[in-house]
């Protein structure tokens, strides 16, 4: 099928219909709006490749470069790989490999006579960035050496007025020069640029004149930019070690696990509801940063992490209100060691297009963002995360930003593989750069050795692990009843330390402090004191102070000495005999009963069932109040309250309104069924109706018709045609009692009815 | 990753590993800008407040030595946060600087015109300032000085006092150490004091807080005004200030509710100082009686709120606090920090004690059952009678018993808050009874016999807790306390606490009733001590040999 011959393709179509799958597949991946929906064709998908809005999606990912060798192409026309190296202000094969990846993204093709930039591209460039602002060159373009020889020959004024032109857009009014004159001729200094074709007359614009593309291209001393394009913006640095990048990117990413495992196993019990408006209320907010003694920023940011990496999401409480929870994704995250739990969570923010820097900032309406409100999200965000962080990591280890003029640096570079969007780069740049150091992947804004794992597609995990303080299995416990665990304890040893005494200080050591409270805590659930001291003697590196023991022993000794439980009812005499009795006696068994005290028995059985069959067993029981006064009581005689009567009047009005209507709807339907022929009516033509129907009307009939509604349910209705028109039969309906409208093409048969 | 001593937690305090090598090395340098929370046997608490920091800076120190030594001592990363919090923190003071202006006296100066702006828009300082001389700097009506201090305190940006002492009349006064010398960290604390100008002196009881107000009355050489808890205590520093010192006593007066004697050097009580009558305070022209050249107040964790006041007014003299805590149960560590000035010298307890200069002490609590009939009674009483129920128990009178004769021929004091029960005490023990309505002139003789030990065992109410030197005493026993106040444990454990002549340990027992309130304010005691680094032990009465 190519039609490929020497010079190139017939068109964008034919090129890419002689690709390989890969290339195509290529550049359906980096350009994926071509896919949806699938294009039937070449045609259609070389097509769909030009249309404006696909053009500028693919221009939004090129770099400066990119664009600008694009806008050389525009301003060549169609031209020779060659012609653009030369007219390009950058290293030739800078050049050739950006020509390359132009042509895979179909934003260039080969035709015959040539490269050329796909139609529109023009437009879609504008004047945005990479753009150099120069008008195509003209058709018989002028060689260099030429343009350049002409300049040479012109006037001072002359050449101060092309200048003027070339600063101010490349276009002028030619007012009362002459368009027609020799070189020879030229009275003024445009009369001089026009004879010499330095500026020609704009096709279509009468009066108009333009500077050709050649002639820009002259006057920037041969290219379509003064400055050169290849050249990638550095990076302002300065020096600081990298251990101490690490140890404080390490220390951040410590303490964000450490957050979010806090956070959530809070917000597990307690969890806080879910605004109207989806996001998480300010308040809410608050007590999270008092939670993590952070700022609100940090706060805010800890909080979207968590949503981005599912292991926070919303769902409804017992009373059925919205609450955001930790998700059963939280369970499995706690078992993996802190450095995959932190890769999980930084991975989650790479991906996410949500924008936690804006939390507490106020909208144009002057209302405060909420964090996790649905609307915080920037489409741009990954990339000016993945942007960021890759442009970081062009700094060796050992190499951070500079204090100051670092942040706009990097901005810069950014922007320069990344020209066209977003628009708020200049923010999102830097919110990545603080967001980076409060989650640990940059520390003193260079990037962790652990964290260019992320950027080059590896595995940050053992990196960090290595700088993650270990895990610790012991505690010092000591007089004050105080244990300190010297770094993060092993996880199953930390919660159950959490249950025999209380958090106190956490970060990378944990203070617990034992109370009576707490060591009743581990009692109730069902610690016994030896346990305790065994765990205790067990975890504690130094010998276990003697208050300790002491404490665990006192709160022993006072555990449950108050027993609780249920009863339905209790019976007291001070006669421990007659109980005795009562409790003994054969027929007592089913009532439940047990005795707690010499003159007290409880009833698991309750009192209006106890009282009759206590004095079934011949006991003389009497009923005591709450107070323990004495209740006397006889059996209720029962009584209804006498029922009240509507008004009879309006209600039989009401009826028999009702009721006539409920007659006249049987009635019509009576005579829909009474004039149903026995063979079922042969359904008219629209035409035929449309007869049948104007007849009825003449003669002031009433017709039975076959109707079919808006549900596409069919009945038939006995009707009295008023008028037609405009496809609509407008009739009195006999059992609506009342004038309808009915659309013609749905009546299927129109049947004379009987008078009567 | 270091393997450093500190671990420094989010929550700005610092971990202290105290069995790791580098742990000494390491209390050294955060001690100047971290206060020592608690100090058990193996992991010391330190806090980072913003008055630690303030005073650090006060001392000299800056956010960058603060930071690099964090950085350095600490095992795992410190939290960025708090990095900047120190700085940040730091930064505030100084900001603003109380000068002397040639012209206009005494002015508030600032290098950051910002925080000036913001300052004189705060109502509470508005009427304590004057005009308005130049961008940087506004006048201050010389009263406020102390006013001012306080309330830029308050609103977070305290003021750095360059705006000097007056030098008081003039007199003679000359440590005599002939017969003693004082103790390098004595000597340190009043030189620290001296090169700060005002400050704060924390020595534990016991540690010799008397001779470093002696020796910075040396470094004065004025006239000193000296403001003690009560005349007892008043009378001690006369006679130390007589032995240690060049003064006779002719040279020192007493100011008190029996004596109004205006000397050279005059010491006060606090409770004369703040009698009122008809509504006004009739001693303060005391303050004002002479040039004083130096003012010191003696236990300044006690000072009361109207001495507070006074001392507003007198921040163009030098004044040296001395204490055993800064802790003040009132909460008001800042005025300390803004009327008598910043803490210019600290040491740990453990570390005096190691140095021999304190007695080690050896701390039990003897638990006692409390009868069934007391439990009852206890049980059904009113909230507010529960404490004194539960502390006067009669049990308790035979566990005293059983340890006073434990400790045969050795100094016993029994100290309790119930003047009942220390009477019933004293008639079952036979011993003599020292409570506040006994006559001063009593109780001095009691002291002193109790010094030469001519009385082996006394029973004082709280009106021993402060200042009364009695160092030979070597077992004390508490049978009841107001409520759980650390500030009265510290006390009473310096009771004990001056050194022994042969390196005995002292004995300090409390007695609390299980079960009760007693045993609950007992824990917050407990906890004081064990945080002090003081092991102790729980016994109860049963287990006591007998």
């Amino acid at each position: 099928m190519s039609t490929r011959d020497d010079t190139g393709h017939r068109s964008l179509a034919d090129q890419l219909r002689s690709w390989s799958d890969d290339r195509l597949a290529g550049l359906l991946t980096a350009r994926p709006d071509l896919t949806t929906p699938a294009p039937h064709d070449f045609g259609q998908l070389a097509s769909r490749a030009t249309v404006r809005a696909s053009l500028a999606r693919a221009l939004d990912t090129l770099t400066r470069l990119e664009l600008s060798v694009l806008d050389a192409l525009v301003v060549a026309g169609q031209t020779t790989p060659a012609d653009v190296r030369s007219i390009i202000h950058a290293r030739p094969a800078a050049v050739d490999a950006t020509l390359a990846r132009l042509l895979d993204l179909a934003l260039v093709w080969e035709s015959r006579g040539g490269l050329r930039a796909v139609s529109g591209t023009a437009d879609a460039l504008g004047t945005g960035p990479g753009a150099s602002g120069l008008r195509p060159r003209s058709p018989e373009a002028l060689a260099p050496a030429e343009v350049t020889r002409r300049l040479a020959e012109l006037s001072p004024a002359a050449r101060a007025l092309l200048d003027h032109v070339a600063e101010h857009g490349g276009e002028a009014t030619s007012g009362s020069a002459r368009l027609t004159v020799l070189p020879a001729d030229a009275a003024t200094p445009a009369e001089e640029l026009v004879s010499r074709r330095l500026l020609v007359p704009k096709p279509g614009s009468p009066g108009v004149v333009q500077l050709p593309g050649e002639v820009g291209i002259a006057l920037r001393g041969g290219h379509t930019t003064r400055e050169p394009v290849d050249e990638v913006p550095p990076l302002a640095t300065a020096e600081r070690s990298a251990d101490l990048v690490d140890k404080v990117a390490a220390g951040a990413a410590f303490e964000l696990v450490r957050r979010v495992e806090l956070l959530l196993d809070h917000w597990g019990s307690h969890p806080p509801g879910v605004l109207r408006s989806g996001g998480l209320a300010v308040r809410d907010l608050k007590a999270v940063t008092t939670l993590l003694a952070v700022d609100q920023p940090t706060a805010a940011l800890v909080v979207e992490t968590c949503a981005a990496a599912g292991l926070l999401s919303a769902r409804a409480d017992v009373t059925g209100d919205q609450v955001w929870v930790p998700t059963d994704a939280f369970d499995t995250w706690l078992d993996e060691p802190p450095a995959a739990r932190w890769v999980t969570l930084v991975r989650a923010w790479l991906a996410s297009s949500r924008l936690p820097a804006l939390v507490g900032t106020r909208d144009e309406t002057g209302k405060t963002r909420n964090a996790l409100a649905p609307e915080l999200a920037s489409y741009s965000m990954p990339e000016s995360r993945a942007g960021t962080l890759a442009a970081l990591a062009t700094m060796p280890a050992g190499v951070v930003l500079a204090a100051t003029t670092g942040l706009p640096s990097l901005v810069e570079q950014v922007a320069w593989h990344r020209p066209r969007r977003p628009r708020s780069r200049t923010q999102q740049v830097a919110w990545t750069l603080t967001e980076s150091a409060a989650l640990g992947v940059s520390g003193l804004d260079g990037l962790a050795s652990y964290a260019r794992a992320l950027v080059d597609g590896g595995d940050p995990e053992p990196g960090l692990a290595a700088l993650l303080p270990q895990p610790v299995d012991h505690v010092l416990i000591q007089a004050d009843l105080t244990a300190v665990a010297p770094g993060p304890l092993e996880s199953a040893l930390a919660r159950q330390l959490q249950l025999v005494a209380d958090v106190e200080s956490r970060g990378g050591a944990t203070t617990y402090r034992f109370t009576p409270a707490s060591v009743r805590r581990a009692l109730d659930v069902g610690w016994t004191a030896v346990e305790l001291h065994d765990f205790l003697a067990t975890v504690s590196r130094t010998p276990v102070p003697q208050p300790l023991t002491y404490l665990v022993d006192d709160t022993v000794r006072t555990f449950g000495s108050v027993r609780v439980g249920a009863a339905e009812s209790f019976l007291r005499a001070d006669d421990e005999a007659a109980l005795s009795e009562l409790l003994h006696h054969p027929k007592a068994r089913g009532l439940g009963l047990r005795r707690i005290a010499p003159t007290v028995i409880v009833s698991s059985t309750p009192v209006d069932v106890l009282l009759p069959r206590l004095r079934e067993l011949g006991a003389a029981p009497v009923l005591e109040a709450a107070d323990g006064t004495v209740q006397v009581t006889r059996p209720d005689v029962l009584r209804a309250r006498v029922p009240r009567e509507r008004g009879a009047s309006a209600k039989s009005v009401r009826e028999s309104a009702r009721v006539a209507a409920v007659v006249a709807a049987v009635r019509s339907g009576d005579r829909a069924t009474s004039t149903r022929p026995l063979a079922p009516a042969t359904p008219l033509t629209p035409s035929g109706a449309l007869a049948a129907l104007r007849e009825a009307i003449e003669v002031g009939a009433t017709v039975l018709i076959g109707y079919v509604d808006n549900q596409g349910v069919s009945s038939d209705r006995v009707v009295d045609p008023i008028s037609i028109e405009g496809g609509s039969l407008t009739a009195h309906d006999h059992r609506a009692d009342d004038v309808r409208a009915f659309a013609v093409h749905r009546i299927t048969t129109v049947q004379q009815v009987p008078p009567g | 990753m270091t393997d450093g001593p500190l671990i420094v937690q989010s929550d700005k305090t610092l971990l202290l590993e105290i069995d790791h090598d580098q742990a000494a090395e390491c209390r050294k340098a955060i001690a100047p800008f971290a206060e020592l929370e608690r100090s058990p046997e193996h992991v010391h608490t330190y806090r980072l407040t913003p008055l630690g920091l303030w005073n650090a800076r006060a001392a000299g120190h800056d956010a960058e030595q603060v930071v690099d030594t964090l950085l350095t001592y600490s095992r795992y990363a410190v939290p960025h946060a708090l990095l900047v919090d120190v700085a940040e923190t730091m930064a505030r003071y100084g900001r603003l600087r109380l000068e002397k202006h040639p012209v206009h006296g005494l002015v508030l100066a600032s290098t950051d015109r910002p925080v000036l702006e913001e300052v004189l828009r705060a109502k509470k300082i508005a009427g304590m300032l004057g005009a308005r001389i130049d961008d940087d700097t506004v006048a201050v009506h010389a009263s406020e000085r102390g006013n001012l201090k306080q309330a830029l305190l308050k609103l977070g940006w305290p003021a750095e006092d360059f705006a000097g002492y007056v030098d008081g009349e003039a007199h003679a006064i000359s440590l005599d150490e002939s017969e003693w010398t004082l103790r390098a960290y004595q000597r340190e604390a009043a030189e620290s004091f001296w090169h700060g100008g005002s400050g704060v002196v924390v020595l534990p009881c016991g540690a010799g807080k008397t001779l470093v107000g002696a020796a910075a009355m040396a470094h004065a050489q004025a006239t000193t005004l000296i403001l003690v808890t009560n005349t007892v205590s008043a009378r001690q520093w006369k006679d130390e200030l007589v032995r240690r010192t060049s003064l006779t006593e002719d040279e020192i007066g007493e100011y008190s509710g029996t004596v109004k004697e205006i000397r050279p050097v005059t010491i006060a009580t606090y409770q004369v100082m703040t009698t009122k009558r008809g509504g006004v305070y009739r001693h303060l022209e005391l303050l004002d009686a002479r040039d004083w050249g130096l003012i010191v107040y003696d236990e300044v964790h006690l000072l009361p709120a109207p001495i507070f006041r006074m001392t507003a007014n007198l921040q163009a003299r030098r004044r040296i606090g001395l204490t055993a805590t800064l802790v003040r149960e009132d909460g008001r560590e800042g005025d300390v920090f803004s009327l008598i000035g910043p803490k210019r010298y600290d040491a740990p307890w453990k570390d005096i004690e190691s140095q021999g200069y304190i007695a080690p002490a050896d701390c039990v609590e003897v638990r006692v059952t409390l009868p069934q009939s007391e439990r009852l009674t206890y049980a059904t009483a009113e909230p507010e009678e529960r404490y004194r129920l539960a502390s006067c128990t009669h049990e308790k009178v035979q566990v005293v018993r059983d340890l006073v004769a434990q400790h045969p021929g050795q100094p016993t004091l029994v100290i309790g808050q119930y003047i009942d029960q220390l009477d019933e005490l004293a008639d079952k023990l036979d011993a003599p009874v020292i409570k506040g309505e006994t006559p001063v002139r009593e109780r001095q003789r009691l002291f002193d016999a109790f010094r030469s030990g001519e009385v082996g065992l006394l029973v004082v109410s709280k009106v021993a807790n402060f200042s009364i030197d009695l160092p030979s005493a070597e077992v004390a026993i508490q049978v009841s306390g107001s409520f759980g106040s650390r500030q009265e444990e510290a006390q009473r454990l310096g009771r004990l606490l001056r050194p022994k002549e042969d390196g005995k340990s002292a004995h300090f027992y409390t007695i609390v009733s299980r079960d009760t309130v007693d045993a609950d304010f007992a824990q917050n005691r407990q906890r004081f001590l064990a945080e002090q680094g003081y092991a102790y032990r729980i016994v109860d009465a049963e287990d006591l040999p007998a």
